[in-house]
């Protein structure tokens, strides 16, 4: 069941995070760079509107429809898209901006490159700065989110996924090393509706033919008893999502 | 505290190869031969840091349980216990390093590899409360292959409740120190292990995110030399220093002593 799953998500004709981005947003301007390493295409960052409320975006490309194979990277953020997101959310906590991210990740990269400058840091500052925002956050699963590199996006207020998406702590492969059998998520929490079980997900997104309208829908849905609240409280009701799903363990 | 040793004990050294005399790789576990350390436990490495006899578990480590039923744990936990001589893959309590107070915490590789789970995690948390609330600096020696499978998405979750904790720590003026010993790598890694105010690495230890089997399967090119290695790390910019273990307890009463403040 796992298998059909996983090669569902990871089949090139899923939908891709630049075709929900431009569904949810407009005026997107996308901001480049990390100002140190270079520009992770992996990571598209920037600004825009939803529903005229200006938010920040960090979308996660893993499909190959609009952008080259070289530019995704089978999805896996490097170290400058990390650098990259640490700038903007920064950016996002000085104006105030709810950030909205997708993802769509294998996992972090592994490479020698993302290693010698820094990934380890990078992640760790990321989980750390969308710990401390105090505009609103929510993490959109729109495939696969594994291990600490998709836990750095989703480290938010509210956790949206869709049907099919998975959130692990290793990708399903790393992972059968401890669990043999087809079914690792009857041991192991990673589907949508496993993790809204557990009160980790806030909102399972179904995909029907109106899955663009769905996401949208649930987003506003989420994100708006949450503009009401202030900074502090943010991230003390951030903190509390996350401590009370360790509680059930 | 300190066990003799046993006289007829011969332990291969991982590095070079040469057989030595358990007597021969002395009190800081250290190849005579080619200076290769041993991974040290929790234990003596408190015993080599802190004062004599300063230390205090102060921080209770509860047994894991297999709450995901996944098949093997529970034994493994068993097993681990009995190896290690501890509950859970970390000791944490209050210590004296040079006369200086401190929340001290040391994880033990030979538990599970060190992995952060949810037991661990909550120890850590637990430290930088207490820490601030007493206000007391923190010292962390971290020897972790990274986040515990058998605890899925209960262990990555302890990556960013654990910096969350860290927050209100960092509303004091206490220094916080993560000494990064082999293997400092995965979810420990990118969470608490580099966000700490001193972040050093003993030498030789192997610090990182993705394994250098996941590295190998998606590269080309064959991994450079010392690749991952804490000299490596310091020569890009990545660690405040690298220090003999010889030197750690020196190093850390100095850091300590630099941040003090007069009350
Ligand atoms: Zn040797």
């Amino acid at each position: 069941m796992l298998k059909q799953q996983l090669q569902q998500i990871r089949n090139q004709d899923r939908i891709s995070s630049q075709a929900v981005l431009s569904y949810l947003f407009t005026d997107f301007i996308e901001l480049h760079g990390d100002r140190v390493l270079g520009d992770d295409g992996t990571l598209t960052g920037g600004i825009a509107f939803l529903e005229g409320l200006p938010v920040t975006v960090l979308a996660v490309n893993r499909r190959t429809i609009t952008l080259s194979k070289e530019i995704v990277n089978g999805g896996m953020v490097t170290v400058s898209g990390y650098k990259k997101a640490h700038r903007l959310i920064q950016a996002a906590q000085r104006f105030d901006r709810p950030v909205i991210s997708l993802i769509d990740m294998p996992g972090a990269d592994a490479s020698v490159y993302s290693e010698q400058h820094g990934q380890s840091q990078a992640i760790a500052d990321v989980i750390a700065d969308m710990g401390e925002l105090t505009s609103p956050n929510i993490a959109i699963f729109l495939g696969e989110g594994h291990s600490g590199g998709a836990l750095a996006f989703a480290n938010s207020n509210r956790i949206l996924m869709l049907e099919q998406a998975l959130f692990s702590v290793a990708s399903p492969e790393a992972v059968s090393a401890i669990v043999t059998g087809d079914d690792l998520n009857q041991y192991l929490p990673m589907t949508a509706s496993a993790l809204a079980e557990v009160g980790l997900v806030d909102d399972i997104i179904k995909e029907d033919q109106n899955v663009l309208q769905n996401i949208k829908s649930a987003l506003l849905r989420q994100l708006t008893p949450l503009q009401k609240e202030a900074g502090s409280e943010l991230i003390e009701l951030r903190q509390h999502k996350f401590l009370k799903v360790l509680d059930l363990f | 505290m300190s066990q003799q040793p046993k006289k007829g004990t011969w332990t291969k050294c991982p590095q070079c190869g040469a057989h030595v005399n358990q007597l021969e790789w002395g009190q800081y576990e250290q190849c005579p031969h080619c200076g290769y350390y041993l991974r040290l436990s929790a234990v003596k490495r408190i015993e080599i840091v802190c004062d004599a006899n300063s230390f205090e578990p102060t921080v209770k480590i509860p047994t894991s349980k297999n709450g995901l039923n996944i098949p093997g744990y529970s034994e493994k936990l068993v097993a681990s216990q009995q190896k290690s001589g501890l509950n859970e893959a970390i000791l944490a309590g209050q210590a004296e390093i040079n006369q200086i107070p401190v929340m001290i915490g040391v994880m033990d590789s030979h538990f599970m590899m060190g992995t952060l789970n949810t037991i661990v995690g909550k120890v850590i948390r637990e430290m930088y409360l207490i820490a601030a609330r007493k206000q007391l600096p923190l010292v962390l020696f971290i020897a972790s292959g990274g986040a515990r499978m058998q605890e899925g998405i209960f262990s990555l979750l302890q990556m960013n409740t654990v910096l969350a904790a860290k927050r209100k720590f960092d509303q004091t003026e206490q220094v916080a120190i993560s000494v990064l010993t082999d293997p400092t790598m995965g979810g420990v890694s990118a969470s608490f292990a580099f966000k700490n105010d001193i972040v050093v690495a003993e030498k030789n230890a192997q610090i990182g995110f993705a394994g250098q089997r996941v590295i190998k399967a998606t590269s080309t090119q064959p991994l450079p030399k010392e690749f991952q290695k804490a000299e490596d790390l310091l020569s890009h910019g990545l660690v405040d220093g690298v220090l003999d273990r010889q030197d750690m307890k020196t190093y850390l009463g100095t850091i300590l002593k630099l941040h003090q403040r007069s009350k």
